[in-house]
């Protein structure tokens, strides 16, 4: 047999797991008080279950008292105990040396002997005077005393005899039935929660099995990424910088045609330049391979080059970009490079979202308690509310189409949250969709706890 | 599987009446249990749940002698068919020699059929027993009811074993017997040709039929003209 552990319904029924002994005692108790003869009950195995003796203690114990007797009594005990009787539920008489008589039955159950009882011993109706079996089993045997120990032995005919045994017969297999139905409800309830517990275990084994896996092709897709991300990098630097070389007029003088184009390769270069350093930044995050390098910072310089170094952008589009930094902004401890990173991610965003003519403001305030908001405001197209818990995860875009309008990874946002929450500090985002978002980034003045930089998982673009 | 023991001389056998809840197996099991005669079978026994009237499963024994002296015990059982009790099915179904698989003939219910089919096929398996050296017999049961599927209709249980397949309307005790019948003959056989029953013991496929259906009220089957024999 594979798979399950044996049930129990593939045993063999045995008497003594039926019964409660207590109880089956008392009714075994209460029959022979109520007949006034004895009974025992055995197994299969001939283990004696239940013994209730009734009026033969007196004469039983004087034949005991000589060897011969215990002899003779021992066999018959053993005969009615252990002689093959047919497998069927009828009664069987077996007689003592003595006079006296037993009737023996089986306990049948589901076409098995599953025991037997014994009823007696009872004096037989046709008794009139001791046997010379019992008399003659010692030269001393006092007939006359052992004649008024049988006194006390129920007299019973033949037929009565039966009549008891099967009323008995039938008070036990209803017992034996009921404990039968219990002892397989009770364990079959038992097995089925084990098999159950069995089955989820494995389930649980399986699915902790694919969990690893996928997390060692995570690890694997990362590492891969920032080495594609590396390797890609190094001749797109040769591309950039000999475009730049062409356009400085270093291999001889272009017309304005190949300037353009030049120009055009070089743009697009930078672009291609940006995204891969993205994803590179994205990875070493996802890899805990970010470190800050702290330094004291005037974050209204940092927000003046942000918006500096996007200006060309905005000019193309006609775009307003305004500064508002106050002129008592403290300094504030975080990583120099990581946080300007984020302000000129957050406005080429808000240059790239805001239509022609439109207005982008950068600006910062003392929040309290104890931090510093640096905000980007635009009035481009805005973002709608079912977007905006989501703008923050990798790879997440509004426009997940393959036509959408605005270019992007989807990655620069996630970057920013990733930096600030390793500041110690928190984004926010608000918006109206046709009226403009606001992007604040709240860093902490005093940086106090330093969390590990992690990105937030990657969501599954909108389609 | 089958339990032979040589020395009692003595073969247990375990029938399973597997199927959808509401299919009709208990009612399968109290149409046998009327019909069969008190001398070859025990009681019908009932474990139910307390808190439902959720069947947890039925069990009822029959058992003859055979002229060689063998006592043949066959034990027929019922799983639960509702879903969560998909552990206790399970575990009833282990060692199994025969399988009888009852089915709402009802094309409404041609999902939930197949569905229990192939969980059926599934446990059977956990059991390490092969759901094609198996004897299985189809009960198509509900016979009376409306929008019944035709034979055609049938190919979803028939991929991957080639069951037999048996008429029935439980309620009216028809078929029961009918089905009861074709299992056994399948489960003579099976049992011939894995351990040599007729060699082994002296038992004839007519005589382990017979043995138990003369004690069956065969009255009004297609049995009671065929003579209960093979």
């Amino acid at each position: 047999m594979t798979g399950l552990p044996p049930s129990v319904l593939q045993q063999e029924v045995a008497l003594g797991d039926l019964l409660d002994a207590r109880t089956f005692t008392e009714v075994c108790q209460s029959f022979a008080e109520l007949y006034r003869v004895g009974v025992k009950v055995f197994d299969a195995q001939g283990n004696r279950l239940v013994e209730v003796k009734v009026g033969n203690a007196d004469f039983c114990g004087y034949i005991w008292q000589k060897p011969d007797g215990r002899s003779q009594c021992m066999a018959t005990v053993q005969r009615v105990k252990g002689d093959k009787v047919p497998d069927e539920a009828k009664p069987v008489a077996f007689d003592c040396f003595s006079g006296c008589r037993y009737v023996v039955q089986p306990v049948v159950y589901e076409g098995d002997v599953i025991g037997r009882i014994v009823f007696g011993p009872f004096v037989p109706d046709g008794l009139l005077q001791l046997p010379r079996t019992l008399t003659s089993i010692a030269p001393d045997f006092d007939s006359a005393l052992a004649a008024s120990y049988l006194q006390k032995i129920r007299r019973v005919p033949q037929p009565t005899a039966e009549k008891i045994m099967k009323h008995f017969s039938e008070i036990l297999d209803v017992l034996v039935f009921s404990g039968h139905k219990n002892l397989l409800t009770a364990r079959l309830h038992i097995e089925a929660v084990q098999e159950s517990y069995r089955e989820l275990q494995d389930k649980n084994r399986q699915l902790e099995d694919s969990f690893a896996k996928l997390k060692e092709l995570d690890r694997l897709k990362s590492n891969f990424l920032a080495t594609m991300s590396h390797e890609l990098r190094t001749p797109l630097t040769s591309v950039i910088g000999y475009s730049e070389m062409m356009l400085e007029g270093l291999g001889g003088s272009l017309t304005d045609e190949q300037r353009e184009y030049i120009g055009i390769i070089m743009e697009k270069g930078e672009n291609l330049l940006q995204l891969i350093t993205s994803i590179l930044d994205i990875t070493k995050i996802e890899a805990g391979r970010i470190r800050l390098v702290m330094s004291e910072v005037d974050l209204g310089q940092l927000l003046r080059d942000a918006a500096a170094t996007v200006l060309p952008h905005a000019r193309k589009k006609k775009i307003t970009l305004a500064c508002e930094v106050p002129d008592d902004l403290p300094k504030v401890m975080s990583d120099r490079e990581k946080v300007r990173q984020c302000l000129v991610n957050l406005v080429s965003n808000a240059v790239k979202f805001t239509p022609a003519e439109g207005k982008v403001t950068v600006g910062a305030s003392v929040a309290p308690p104890g931090r510093v908001a640096l905000f980007v405001e635009d009035n481009g197209i805005g973002i709608a509310e079912e977007h905006l818990a989501k703008v923050w995860d990798v790879f997440y875009q509004v426009d997940g189409s393959n036509t959408r309008e605005y270019g992007g990874a989807g990655l620069g946002l996630a970057i920013v949250k990733s930096f600030v929450e390793a500041h110690g500090g928190e984004v926010q985002v608000k918006s109206t969709p046709g009226n403009g978002s606001t992007f604040t980034l709240l860093l902490p003045l005093r940086r106090e706890s330093v969390a590990p930089v992690r990105a937030a998982p990657a969501e599954r673009r909108a389609s | 599987m089958v339990a032979i023991n040589s020395e009692t001389r003595e073969v247990a056998l375990k029938v399973v009446y597997y199927g959808p809840a509401l299919s009709g197996k208990t009612t399968n099991l109290q149409a046998l249990f009327q019909k069969i005669d008190p001398s070859v079978r025990g009681r019908l026994m009932t474990l139910d749940t307390r808190d439902d009237r959720t069947l947890f499963f039925d069990m009822m024994p029959v058992f003859f002698r055979s002229a060689s002296g063998i006592k043949v015990k066959l034990k027929l059982y019922t799983v639960p068919g509702q879903v969560m009790h998909e552990s206790t099915r399970r575990i009833v179904l282990q060692g199994t020699d025969a399988v009888v698989f009852v089915a709402d003939a009802r094309r409404a219910e041609t999902a939930s059929t197949y569905a229990y089919w192939v969980n059926m096929l599934k446990n059977l398996e956990a059991n390490g027993l092969d759901p094609r050296a198996l004897p299985i017999v189809v009960q198509l049961n509900k016979r009376d009811l409306p929008d019944l599927r035709t034979d055609e209709e049938l190919k979803d249980l028939t991929q991957m074993v080639k069951p037999v397949f048996m008429p029935a309307v439980a309620i009216r005790g028809e078929g029961v017997l009918e089905t009861l019948h074709a299992l056994l003959v399948l489960l003579y056989r099976a049992l011939d040709s894995r351990v040599g029953f007729e060699r082994n013991f002296h038992i004839t496929e007519r005589e382990f039929i017979s043995q138990l259906f003369s004690h069956v009220d065969l009255r009004g089957t297609q049995l009671a003209s065929a003579g209960a024999s093979p």
